[in-house]
């Protein structure tokens, strides 16, 4: 394994040279101990290959390297395991490696990738966040990056709703990036799901490497629910990998005046699914024979909420874009005082949120 | 009959404290020349030839004698030109030109011209005051000072124009009226077009939070985009203030007189300062500084409103220097030769934008980061925000707002309701060092903000669904406790928290996540 290891983490070869050459030495062992002649005889490798290598046999100190990788609880599953995701070897450019901190996707369990724009609205925090919750109550696996945003939101509505959710990063797995989703990345691990990438430990977040995990997050899973997404963005490119993949891809519609949902809306129009709620996807996804556990309950109706009269206006006004107080005494009539003081009433009852000074949505 | 020593009484400033000093002259035979001494500096010491210049140019003889001039007490600096005047007629005296009794018990201050014109001089009026405390009953100003100098009640003020008409003056060959004190000093001046609430419609809760703030002293945060009206809100705040009252109004008087900004026309301040301070404002500007230190931007705004706008663009050095004065309501500045004191007892209202573009939280127009906004925010230190007790949002200005529709409330009916919560806040603290609902401390607030069990169970719930701290918790108090007195309730009720909780400074590690 330590040899194993030497192989996948060398950095400037392919991964399909990498296969090949795994192959035709039979072992990793064999290919760390190769004579250089026999390594210039090798057609698939030119010169440069030839020295990349060279230059790792000679600074990899393959033991304490693997020791340390162990130390870490960090497994390499690679592509000629049994424990290599099925989903994932399908694919043209599959990863000759994944190293995994926490469990791997389940194969028989159905899995939803949650992604879209890192910078979005409370619109879509909120759905990432219920759709993600409502799926995982049934089961399902929810996949995403682990960025800030969407993806966050959709990690966390998966705990929520007790389920196991995958990470797949863009650096590795032992760097938690960004930082500030430290809490998650705990989180994740502690709930049974897991933490991947293709690029060895100690690899740093590089701009690069994010769409190429994106093939990932999309191969790891059965449909790709784009939540938020402006015309060019990084979602798009899972989306992109997903069809090349012959995966189920699903956009949550917004506004059209909305730039954060204008990949959303043009996904929609192309064909892709639209995101109505919950308990249809669900439906949807059992339809196609995908194992969805657990009963699709039905929506709940809206618990009436018992509130005060100027309470309810100002209630009413508050929507998912974020409102200013000065726009809700506008539109309520009422005066300053009054609005502040249900404004308050309703943060502190839950109802609401303030995202900003002075600035709600509806929670 | 010439005399050769003669003395006249004079003044100088060193901070707001006045220095009494003695003016010297002695004019004896001997080898022509003119020296002064007294440890002076140098716009003193260029005294001599203003001084000679001026005596020849008002058709008087300088005979070419030793002439030796000493300003008393010689371990005091003495600063700034208003001794020329006090050193001519000390030299006049000598010279025979005046007699020295009619210049005894008088206190003589000015700046000549070389063509003998008396010109105003900065610090009037704490020398006047500090001349009645010395039992001293005329006073010679010059002429432009003299209605700053008829603020003071028990002085005989003498407004002179020129050094002749000084010296015919005290020689009773001509005749100047003591400057009266005139009741227009009074007036707030109306007639200059002044800011108004009136004018600003819409913005509801931006004006309903100056309300509050004014009314119970508090500080306030304004937190909108760039363009938003955060300037125009604050500059009306001082409008809604309760009047000046006489002793405040000297209190202001005595900073600006000091710094040589008192209008001849109306000498006494009855408009409370506005002061805005521009981001690039270094420590010394804004606290005051100097080797001899002089009144800072704070205490410009004494009993008025500082207005700092694009708070976070402000050296931080510079804002943490504001916590002592904002705690004490005064400022001292420690120098090697001594302590100075100045008073800054002002309103802060601080002005900011949610992120360094401006958007937030309109995602979809928003630049920045959230990284950005962090930065954006760390630039603010939590001690400097929890003297904030009030913050709130600054919305875009719409069109709407500016075409101005509705007649909205004017000024002079906001601050009948502040003078009356104040009026409240006086009879409770009367007899303590308190003035104001934002000076409690932990201790009073447990004593004057009591809450009933209804609204004790809401804060309970409040704490932990808002995640508040306990300094939040204490300001909402303070807060609803001044809502409650805009009210006229006794006891603090559910909707007084209720609106105080609105205006709460959100946490910083909530903002922008």
């Amino acid at each position: 394994m330590e040899y194993e290891y030497w192989l996948a983490a060398m950095e400037k070869l392919s991964g399909r040279k990498k296969y090949l050459l795994r192959q035709h030495m039979k072992s990793a062992k064999a290919a760390y101990y190769i004579e250089e002649t026999e390594l210039e005889r090798l057609s698939f490798l030119n010169e440069k290959d030839c020295h990349t290598i060279k230059q790792a046999q000679k600074s990899w100190d393959v033991h304490a390297r693997y020791e340390k990788l162990c130390r870490q609880g960090i497994r390499l599953v690679l592509v000629f395991d049994e424990k290599y995701p099925k989903r994932l070897g399908q694919l043209s450019d599959k990863p000759y490696a994944l190293y995994v901190k926490g469990e791997m996707p389940e194969e028989c369990s159905c899995g939803a990738a949650v992604v879209g724009a890192r910078r979005c609205t409370p619109y879509g925090e909120k759905h990432a966040c219920e759709f993600a919750r409502r799926l995982s109550e049934c089961g399902v696996q929810i996949i995403s990056g682990l960025a800030r945003g969407i993806d966050g939101m959709g990690h966390r509505g998966a705990l929520l709703g007790k389920g196991k959710t995958f990470a797949v990063m863009g650096n590795g797995v032992d760097v938690c990036y960004p930082r500030e989703h430290i809490g998650l990345y705990e989180d994740i691990l502690a709930c049974g799901g897991g933490i991947l990438s293709e690029f060895p430990p100690g690899t740093p977040p590089q701009g690069f490497h994010f769409p190429r995990r994106n093939r990932i997050i999309s191969g790891l899973s059965d449909v790709v629910l784009v939540m938020e997404a402006k015309e060019k963005s990084g979602s798009l490119i899972t989306a992109d990998f997903a069809l090349e993949q012959g995966k189920d891809v699903y956009a949550l519609p917004g506004m059209i005046d909305s730039e954060l949902s204008g990949g959303c809306n043009r996904l929609i129009a192309q064909g892709a699914g639209i995101l109505l709620s919950p308990e249809l996807l669900l439906e949807e996804l059992e339809f196609y024979g995908k194992t969805v556990s657990g009963k699709i309950s039905q929506k709940n109706p809206e618990t009436e909420k018992v509130l005060e009269t100027g309470e309810n206006m100002v209630y009413s006004s508050v929507c998912l874009q974020p409102k200013s107080v000065n726009d809700l005494i506008e539109e309520t009539h009422l005066p300053a005082k009054e609005v502040l003081g249900s404004l308050a009433a309703l943060e502190i009852e839950g109802h609401i949120r303030q995202i900003s000074k002075n600035y709600y949505v509806r929670s | 009959m010439q005399v050769s020593f003669s003395t006249v009484l004079s003044a100088s400033i060193v901070g707001l404290k006045v220095e009494p000093v003695r003016v010297e002259a002695d004019v004896s035979n001997g080898l022509p020349s003119f020296s002064m001494v007294g440890y002076l500096s140098s716009e003193v010491k260029e005294a001599a030839e203003r001084v000679r210049t001026a005596i020849r140019n008002s058709g008087l003889d300088f005979p070419a004698k030793k002439t030796v001039i000493n300003l008393s007490p010689a371990n005091v600096k003495k600063r700034g030109a208003a001794f020329d005047l006090p050193i001519a007629v000390a030299i006049l005296v000598s010279l025979g030109k005046i007699r020295q009794k009619d210049v005894g018990g008088m206190l003589v201050i000015g700046e000549l011209g070389l063509d003998g014109r008396v010109r105003k001089v900065p610090g009037i009026l704490p020398i006047l005051l500090e001349a009645k405390e010395n039992g001293i009953g005329k006073c010679l100003v010059p002429k432009e000072n003299a209605p700053e100098g008829a603020l003071v009640e028990g002085v005989s003020v003498i407004g002179v124009e020129t050094l002749r008409d000084t010296v015919e003056y005290l020689n009773g060959n001509y005749a100047i009226e003591p400057e009266r004190y005139h009741d227009a000093y009074e007036e707030e001046g109306e007639d200059v077009a002044m800011p108004d609430y009136g004018d600003i419609c819409g913005q509801g809760a931006v004006k309903r939070a100056t309300e509050v703030a004014v009314a119970g002293g508090h500080n306030l945060l304004l937190v909108g985009p760039p363009g938003s009206g955060k300037s125009m809100t604050a500059k009306r705040i001082p409008t809604i203030f309760p009047p000046m009252t006489r002793e405040e109004s000297m209190e202001v008087t005595k900073v600006y007189s000091v710094l040589g900004m008192i209008d001849s026309e109306r000498p006494l301040i009855r408009k409370r300062p506005f002061r805005s301070v521009h981001h690039t404002a270094s420590r010394a500007a804004l606290v005051g500084g100097g080797a001899i230190p002089a009144p800072g931007e704070i205490s410009l705004a004494h009993a008025g409103v500082l207005f700092l706008d694009e708070l976070p663009e402000f050296s931080k050095s510079v804002l943490e220097v504001l916590r002592q004065p904002l705690e004490d309501g005064q400022v001292h500045i420690a120098r090697a030769h001594g302590t100075y004191q100045f008073p800054a007892n002002f309103m802060l209202v601080g002005a900011m934008n949610p992120c360094p573009c401006g958007c937030y939280p309109d995602m979809n127009r928003c630049t920045c980061t959230p990284g950005q906004i962090q930065h954006y925010l760390s630039k603010l230190s939590q001690p400097f925000l929890d003297r904030m007790d009030i913050c709130v949002e600054a919305p875009k200005v719409e069109y709407e707002s500016l075409s101005g529709k509705a007649v909205e409330e004017s000024s002079a009916a906001i601050r009948e309701r502040v003078c009356r919560a104040r009026e409240i806040q006086n009879v409770r603290y009367d007899g303590s060092k308190i003035m104001s609902n934002a000076m409690l401390e932990t201790k009073e607030i447990e004593r004057y903000c009591v809450l009933g069990e209804e609204e004790e169970r809401m804060m309970r719930q409040a704490f932990s669904s808002l995640a508040l701290t306990a300094r939040t918790y204490h300001k909402i108090l303070k807060v609803a406790r001044t809502i409650a007195d805009l009210d006229g309730a006794e006891r603090i009720g559910v909707v007084h928290l209720r609106e105080a909780i609105g205006y709460r400074t959100l946490d910083k590690k909530y903002w922008g996540r």
